[in-house]
């Protein structure tokens, strides 16, 4: 369903929105964040890229699975803890990190289904919009399956067209939120849809980055493993974990136990954010660890999205969004590597 | 003024001769706005290496991969590693000879002097850009920086954009090289601690809320700690292995190793990390800012660092770095020091 709405209305679509949580770019100092709005009115949606994908509201950092809690006399308790549900609109939502949800959600999805990213996932409306112009100088979502206007994973996908948004509907769950402000929106005329047109195909021309022949990386890389190459790419890593934890795609995490007291013992199991990049993410009891230097680790990174997700899943687990590239403090460039795979003899 | 062209004579040189190992130098990279650690290891690549205020990092911490890596090999290449030093870099060199992590002969030193410039701010430049991606800059003299957008070409003072760390730079020169260029010197900011005025004037529980709410963006990516050249310690009292395992290690002793600090992002764990980490550089942070720079949220860490430097200076008159053989702050006394701050 194709509807037009105006600027000066989207605000008051917004307000209509009251049984949900809604999210959205903010800019606070230099940097935007997907938070949740507390001024509709000053709703902006001029966002470059957030650091952090909106992958943090349905996947979140840090996530208690559970509780426990002993005494001298009685028997241990254990309290399961599931996420609090509560009906949620992200909106601004950029394709490149829908698409990294519907990624996240294949491997969160396998049995047994994890419920507390569902919980999340089955309560969020994903409402996008149209990278024009494109949020990074470092976006290239066109390199990896991906657009500046593709609809895969929204609700909702909006187009800015001057003073008015075109609002494209694709789930039911987008057009309930339509429903709840219909007076608001008005069809879209075969004009509109052809501005669409011309819209969309400029916005895919402003993509400047590109990965060349990237159909042959996975198999490329089959070949790569025991190379020199990773040795001379990471020589410039410092193991941080910002590539991962920016990235919208990633989702390994760790599991551990914060205990609040030792006597009786008592804490919480959480879920916490991991990374491939850390040293003991892979580090054995044994004190051995199957990827000890930087190198194997850049590789694991590598190989995993662009070999071992498409052996599994059929698809990169990487929709070009660029926040590796961008906030690098070495300017590591994931671009460069991809092209001088497909270079390597 | 430094000349690029004598820096690659001289990486040519030793190069050939088989002087050192290696060259850690700056290369351009993929965003015009900062330039990338380059390894150049044959005298026909010099020609990668560049020198201008986007020369950001700080290559003293690459010293410490090479010291890791050589350990690891049966005979190891003892030659020493040629990089390029800032005045800053310079400092963290001479920590880390003082702290006997490396010797003198594992470095050829090549110290560029920052004249009266320095590295840029990137986020200064972001703000006058308004958001506009640079496509290509130039450097004018030294003084200006040309910055083209798709839109049009703006011609910015480098004052202007420098890092803090630049405008309150003491000693824009290495203190300590084998080869040299550029100019020795001294800078005599009249404020060397003003970027601590604001924060200083807070009461105390303005200073909590400003720490509160900028420690609660951390995501703990550890980035702050991996770029710090300070930071070299085996185990860190935030990584899960905080204890060094070997084949006897027993399991009780795994499963009772101290958690000092918990993985969530949580507020307290947050407070823990970031101090811990300041109180590690008390007398050893050499102010190059690293640890700002590459936070992907912004927390201004270096309150905390120039804070710790501008007490290491009011109640011992140490300033850390600046010669190899003085007594490290926290290992050394004097009668003379002051005791009434102990509480």
């Amino acid at each position: 369903m194709e509807k037009i709405l105006t600027k000066k209305s989207f605000p008051a679509w917004i307000k209509k929105l009251q049984s949900y949580t809604v999210y959205s770019p903010e800019k606070q100092e230099n940097l935007w964040s997907y938070e949740v709005i507390q001024n509709p009115d000053k709703l902006n949606l001029e966002h470059l890229n957030t650091v952090l994908a909106p992958k943090k509201i349905i996947y979140p950092q840090r996530e208690i699975f559970l509780q426990f809690n002993t005494s001298k006399e009685g028997k241990p308790q254990i309290k399961e803890v599931l996420p609090e549900e509560h009906p949620a609109v992200i909106f601004g939502v950029r394709p490149c990190d829908a698409k990294a949800i519907t990624l996240t959600d294949k491997v969160f999805g396998e049995e047994p289904k994890d419920p507390y990213y569902w919980s999340r996932r089955n309560q969020t409306i994903l409402v996008g919009l149209t990278c024009n112009p494109p949020p990074s100088p470092n976006c290239f979502c066109l390199s990896v399956g991906g657009s500046p206007h593709s609809k895969e994973g929204l609700d909702i996908l909006m187009t800015d067209m001057g003073d008015k948004y075109h609002i494209d509907s694709l789930t039911k769950k987008g057009e309930k939120l339509i429903k709840a402000a219909e007076n608001l929106f008005k069809p879209a005329s075969s004009k509109d849809k052809k501005e669409l047109e011309k819209i969309q195909r400029e916005s895919e021309k402003k993509i400047k980055r590109e990965v060349k022949d990237i159909k042959n990386i996975p198999d490329k890389l089959k070949d790569m493993f025991e190379s020199p190459f990773w040795d001379e790419e990471a020589m410039s890593c410092i193991r941080c974990g910002i590539c991962t934890y920016l990235c919208p795609t990633c989702f390994c995490f760790d599991i551990t136990d914060e205990l609040t007291s030792t006597l009786p013992l008592k804490g919480k199991r959480v879920r916490t954010w991991d990374t491939c990049q850390f040293p003991d993410f892979t580090m054995h009891s044994s004190g051995h660890n199957p990827r000890p230097d930087k190198a194997s680790r850049l590789r694991q990174r590598m190989l995993h999205k662009f070999q071992y997700h498409v052996e599994n899943y059929q698809d990169y687990l990487c929709t070009g969004c660029g926040r590796c590239i961008s906030l690098c403090p070495m300017g590591i460039d994931i671009i460069e590597i991809l092209n001088k795979v497909i270079d390597h003899e | 003024m430094v000349n690029l062209e004598e820096i690659k004579k001289e990486a040519k040189k030793i190069l050939e001769e088989g002087k050192v190992k290696y060259i850690i130098g700056y290369a351009k990279s993929s965003n015009a706005l900062m330039a990338a650690p380059t390894f150049v290891k044959k005298p026909e690549d010099i020609d990668k290496l560049i020198w201008d205020p986007t020369c950001f990092q700080n290559l003293v911490k690459f010293l410490i991969d090479e010291k890791r890596k050589k350990a690891r090999e049966k005979e190891p290449d003892t030659r020493p590693i040629g990089i390029f030093v800032k005045g800053c870099d310079s400092r963290a060199i001479n920590v880390l000879l003082q702290e006997k992590f490396i010797t003198r002969e594992d470095v050829y030193i090549m110290g560029l002097s920052c004249e009266d410039v320095g590295v840029l701010d990137k986020k200064k430049i972001f703000k006058k850009l308004k958001g506009e991606k640079p496509e290509k800059i130039e450097f004018d003299q030294r003084k200006n920086i040309v910055i083209s957008t798709k839109e049009k070409t703006i011609k910015i003072p480098l004052k202007e954009i420098l890092a803090e760390r630049c405008l309150e730079c003491t000693s824009s020169f290495p203190v300590i090289s084998d080869v040299f260029w550029g100019d020795r010197n001294n800078r005599s900011p009249k404020e060397p601690f003003k970027c601590l005025e604001q924060i200083e004037s807070l009461s105390q529980e303005e200073k909590w809320d400003f720490w509160q709410q900028q420690l609660s963006k951390c995501i703990r990516c550890y980035a702050c700690r991996s770029v710090c050249p300070m930071c070299y310690c085996d185990e860190c009292v935030v990584d899960s292995i905080n204890l060094a395992i070997t084949a006897d290690t027993t399991a009780e002793e795994k499963a009772q190793k101290i958690k000092w600090i918990e993985k969530s992002p949580e507020s307290s764990e947050n407070f823990g990390y970031h101090l811990v980490r300041a109180m590690h550089l008390a007398g050893r942070c050499i102010d190059c800012s690293e640890c700002e720079r590459v936070c992907p949220v912004d927390i201004p860490i270096r309150f905390l660092n120039k804070k710790l430097e501008k007490v290491t200076k009011e109640l011992f008159d140490y300033k850390a770095g600046l010669d190899p053989e003085q007594p490290s702050l926290v290992s050394s006394f004097k009668d003379e020091d002051p005791e009434d701050f102990i509480r």
